[in-house]
């Protein structure tokens, strides 16, 4: 069979993937784009970003019902139908992965799926069930993404040993959950499996949780753990795990004392990694670093001049929004244009109750580059909105530099302040200063006036709270 | 620290590189010279303005650079690093200036007037604009960490880049100005021409004097309308008063030739016709007279013509004229004319006679308003006083700016001049 020609394949279907290949037939490319899933979008649509935010919104509702009484609203006790949950968590994830073929079909991006694997520098194969089929390029764009990691030591071959994967199908509420790391993947899902019922205890190596962000800004999230999870144990390692009978076995070691304990499911989420193996990217120019990321530069062009690499699989923060942007920046570097994955503001959100979101330049990095900065903070104690909904358990932060008074990154915890951030990121993007974010009318009462009045405060002049007069 | 090309002097803002006196590794002194720059006038040898050593050379044969433009970068002064001191050594080696690695021709050499928009973002900070703005700079090639922000906290705006790239452009044209000129003299861009499919042919750069040339003749050319009145001169005297003195110069160590008596006959007639000794002043609408007598005199040197200036004419005597002209024609060929030597013309001479050829029409040298143009003096008949005489004729060719001199004013000159010519007072020869 002859090969199939095209001007660009992508490799992998996630929202690095598709966005590339949607955005390169925009502009009038022939387009092939690979998937070896059945359905199309990836991690984030499949395994992460969106389901694990219907769980979150799903088991919500318990702990808002339960918190609704002292505000004179009473419910009974909960009914949990967990095939119902994921079958609702499902058809969400089906109708969005449908929505990305249908928007492959509209604009002639033919799908394949299979598992590529590189054969030269402009050539590969796709396998499938039925066979496989040859395709030669002008250029791929390789957006494979991560795997979660399971350490050697962990993997015992028991199921109740899951990674966030298998804790996202949620087959049974554990009564005891251990969850090993605390990153946002594992704080996520632990506040999931708390609202369902789970004792959660979670064992961080570091010496605190949500590492990256500022610990003031993580504290709300920890104060809330704290009440949600059975215990959150920082500095603490696991040492071993064996399955015995239906639970699983743990040692682990914390202020120098070692522990056993026995849990009915453990979830790892103690890091991800590269899929660039059985890729056949060694018949490539395409060069690895020691993690098995693939080496790029800021035009996203790996060491081969026909292969670039977005997204997970290109290392550094592993985002969704993050490969969206280097997608377009990739497909525009292919289409001549001078586009550059540089000084791009990136977003981080944490979706634990309170959520956490951050952007630009962090309090921590501040002080570690020596960047000459001012930090501002509005409690959202005195936001009339935060009241309203009975979540004062916020903070609007700002780092600003006291000369530009521009601000250099705006960190927030609260309830929605993954939407919150978006402002922030547009304002970092723009160069904007505190007097533009301070002269924009917020409306009232929203949390977005959080914004505002911490802009404000830098002033000295916050409406609804008292800051230090500006010098 | 950077050297950078100093200012040279009015007009002389740039220049070619001719030599590189110095290797990398060098240790140079204050005052040393570091490289030979040819311009317009002269090739002139650039001092160092600082002790140190050579860590970079920046320019290298052949490059055209401006005021401003770094030519060296100097580690450290007397107690320097160890490791200018180790690259020493290396470089030393490669003497000829030709076989040094050039360095590479850097983008970054638009070196701006203005350090306004010469703001580097300290730190690798980087440059803050909006997301749309910064795309737009990348597509016009346009480095935003150069661009001070003049928006709230720094921030670039639009204009600010447009400003930027005006100040490109015209620091381009400032620089482009003098090559493009003498490349196409002739302004309506000369199609290209294979000379090479009718005969051999031999191709050579246009030189920077060459450039300057063209500029300015097709500049005259074109902004001047010109007219030239003709006329024949009877040298017969003035060559036997040149003979008869000759000796007594000799003497004093000048060659006595016809040039320094044409220069008192004109400075003569000038005095008599002011409106010839003046220049045309466009944007003040007035016509400027002047009160001195400084007299260009055309030199044909191997590299091209140049005009050095003899001051005050009027007012030296033949002697110290003939040595003038002397030492100025010499200094001329060793390209050693200092830029003020060549300025403050009121009136030029090109005097053809001692290579030969008869009436021709000089272009006026701008801002002077009249040229004179002697041909090559010859014996012929001519009739005196009834009778044929053989005397020597020597054909005489005034160009001048029809716009401060009219036709009449012209002839009446020329009458002038060539009774000034033939009557030329021995007291003046005389020592």
């Amino acid at each position: 069979m002859d090969p199939i020609k095209t001007e660009i394949v992508v490799v992998g279907a996630g929202p690095g993937g598709y966005a590339a290949a949607f955005y390169a037939a925009d502009l009038g490319k022939k387009v092939i784009l690979i998937e070896r899933d059945k359905r199309l979008g990836g991690v984030c649509l499949n395994r992460g970003c969106i389901p694990s935010k219907a769980l979150l919104y799903a088991t919500h509702q318990i702990t808002a019902a339960r918190e609704a009484a002292h505000r004179g609203v009473t419910f009974a006790a909960p009914t949990l139908d967990l095939s119902k949950m994921r079958a609702w968590k499902e058809s969400i994830l089906t109708k969005l992965s449908g929505g990305i073929a249908q928007l492959a079909k509209m604009r002639n991006v033919t799908v394949i799926q299979g598992r590529a694997y590189f054969e030269g520098s402009q050539s590969l194969r796709v396998e499938d069930e039925q066979g496989q089929q040859f395709i030669n390029y002008e250029q791929a764009i390789v957006a494979v993404g991560s795997v979660p990691t399971i350490p050697k030591v962990f993997d015992l071959g028991n199921p109740r040993v899951m990674t966030s994967t298998e804790a996202l199908e949620i087959e049974d509420v554990p009564e005891n959950l251990l969850v090993i790391g605390g990153g946002y993947i594992g704080m996520e899902m632990g506040t999931v499996y708390a609202a369902l019922g789970s004792k959660v205890t979670v064992i961080e190596a570091l010496d605190n949780i949500l590492a990256g962000a500022d610990p003031d800004l993580a504290r709300p999230v920890v104060t809330a753990a704290k009440k949600a999870f059975k215990e959150i144990r920082l500095k603490a390692k696991v040492l071993k795990m064996a399955t015995v009978g239906k639970q699983i076995k743990v040692e682990s070691e914390h202020d120098g004392k070692k522990v056993e304990e026995l849990y009915d499911r453990v979830l790892v989420s103690v890091g991800r990694a590269a899929n660039s193996a059985d890729l056949g990217l060694e018949n490539t120019g395409v060069k690895l670093d020691e993690k098995g990321f693939i080496k790029v530069n800021d035009k996203l062009q790996t060491d081969d001049p026909h292969i670039y690499a977005i997204g997970d699989i290109a290392g550094g923060i592993l985002l969704a929004h993050k490969a969206h942007k280097e997608a377009r920046i990739a497909v525009e570097v292919i289409h001549g244009e001078s586009s550059v994955n540089k000084d791009i503001v990136i977003p981080a959100v944490v979706f634990t109750d309170p959520e956490l979101a951050w952007c630009g330049i962090t309090e921590a990095e501040a002080k570690q580059r020596g960047v000459k900065h001012e930090v501002v903070k509005f409690p959202w104690a005195a936001s009339g909105r935060a009241l309203s909904f009975d979540r004062t358990d916020g903070v609007t932060k700002m780092i600003i530099d006291p000369d530009s008074e521009r601000v250099l990154g705006v960190g927030i915890c609260g309830a929605g302040a993954g939407e919150l951030i978006a402002e922030a990121v547009l304002a970092i993007e723009m160069g904007a200063t505190a007097e533009d974010i301070a002269l924009t009318v917020h409306p009232h009462p929203t949390l977005s006036e959080t914004m505002m009045e911490c802009a404000e405060v830098f002033y000295g002049h916050a409406t609804h709270t008292m800051a230090k007069k500006r010098a | 620290m950077d050297l950078k090309l100093p200012k040279l002097g009015e007009g002389a803002d740039s220049g070619v590189v001719v030599n590189i006196l110095v290797n990398e590794g060098d240790t140079i002194t204050k005052d040393q010279a570091i490289i030979e720059l040819e311009n317009e006038k002269a090739v002139a040898a650039i001092p160092a303005t600082a002790n140190g050593v050579v860590a970079k050379i920046h320019v290298k044969v052949g490059d055209k650079i401006s005021v401003g433009h770094r030519l060296i970068t100097l580690s450290g002064g007397a107690g320097d690093s160890p490791a200018t001191a180790a690259a020493a050594p290396v470089a030393k080696p490669a003497a000829k200036p030709a076989a040094r690695p050039a360095p590479e021709p850097e983008a970054e050499t638009e070196e701006l007037p203005e350090p306004a928009v010469e703001e580097t973002a300290e730190s690798g900070a980087a440059p803050v604009a909006s997301p749309s703005l910064r795309r737009w700079a990348r597509e016009l090639g346009i480095n935003l960490g150069k661009i001070r922000g003049s928006g709230p906290g720094g921030r670039i705006e639009t204009g600010d880049v447009r400003k930027y790239i005006a100040r490109l452009q015209a620091a381009a044209t400032k620089l482009q100005t003098a090559p493009a000129t003498a490349a196409a003299p002739a302004k309506p861009a000369a199609e290209q021409i294979d000379f090479s499919k009718w005969g051999p042919i031999l191709k050579k750069p246009v030189s920077t004097l060459r450039g300057v040339i063209a500029r300015r003749m097709w500049e005259n050319w074109n902004t001047i309308p010109h007219v030239t009145q003709f006329d024949d001169a009877d040298f017969t005297k003035l060559n036997e008063l040149r003979k008869k003195y000759a000796p007594a110069y000799e003497a004093k160590g000048s060659k006595l030739t016809l040039t320094p008596l044409v220069l008192k006959a004109v400075a003569a007639t000038l005095k008599k016709h002011p409106s010839f000794n003046a220049s045309l002043d466009e944007t003040a609408n007035e016509i400027v007279l002047k009160e001195y007598i400084h007299l260009g005199i055309a030199v044909d040197t191997e590299q091209g013509l140049i005009v050095p200036v003899l001051r005050d004419v009027d007012k030296k005597s033949v002697l110290e004229l003939a040595k003038e002209l002397e030492s100025v024609a010499q200094k001329a060929r060793d390209r050693k004319v200092s830029a003020d030597d060549l300025k403050g013309g009121s009136f030029t001479i090109s005097n053809q006679g001692a290579i030969g050829g008869a009436h021709f029409t000089p272009i006026v040298n701008k801002p002077e308003v009249a040229i004179l143009g002697l041909g090559r003096g010859a014996m012929k008949p001519v009739v005196r006083d009834g009778k044929v005489e053989v005397r020597m004729m020597t054909p005489l060719g005034l160009s001048y700016d029809h716009r401060v001199i009219d036709g009449g004013g012209a002839a009446r000159f020329i009458v002038d001049l060539v009774a000034a010519l033939q009557d030329f007072s021995e007291e003046v020869v005389k020592l």
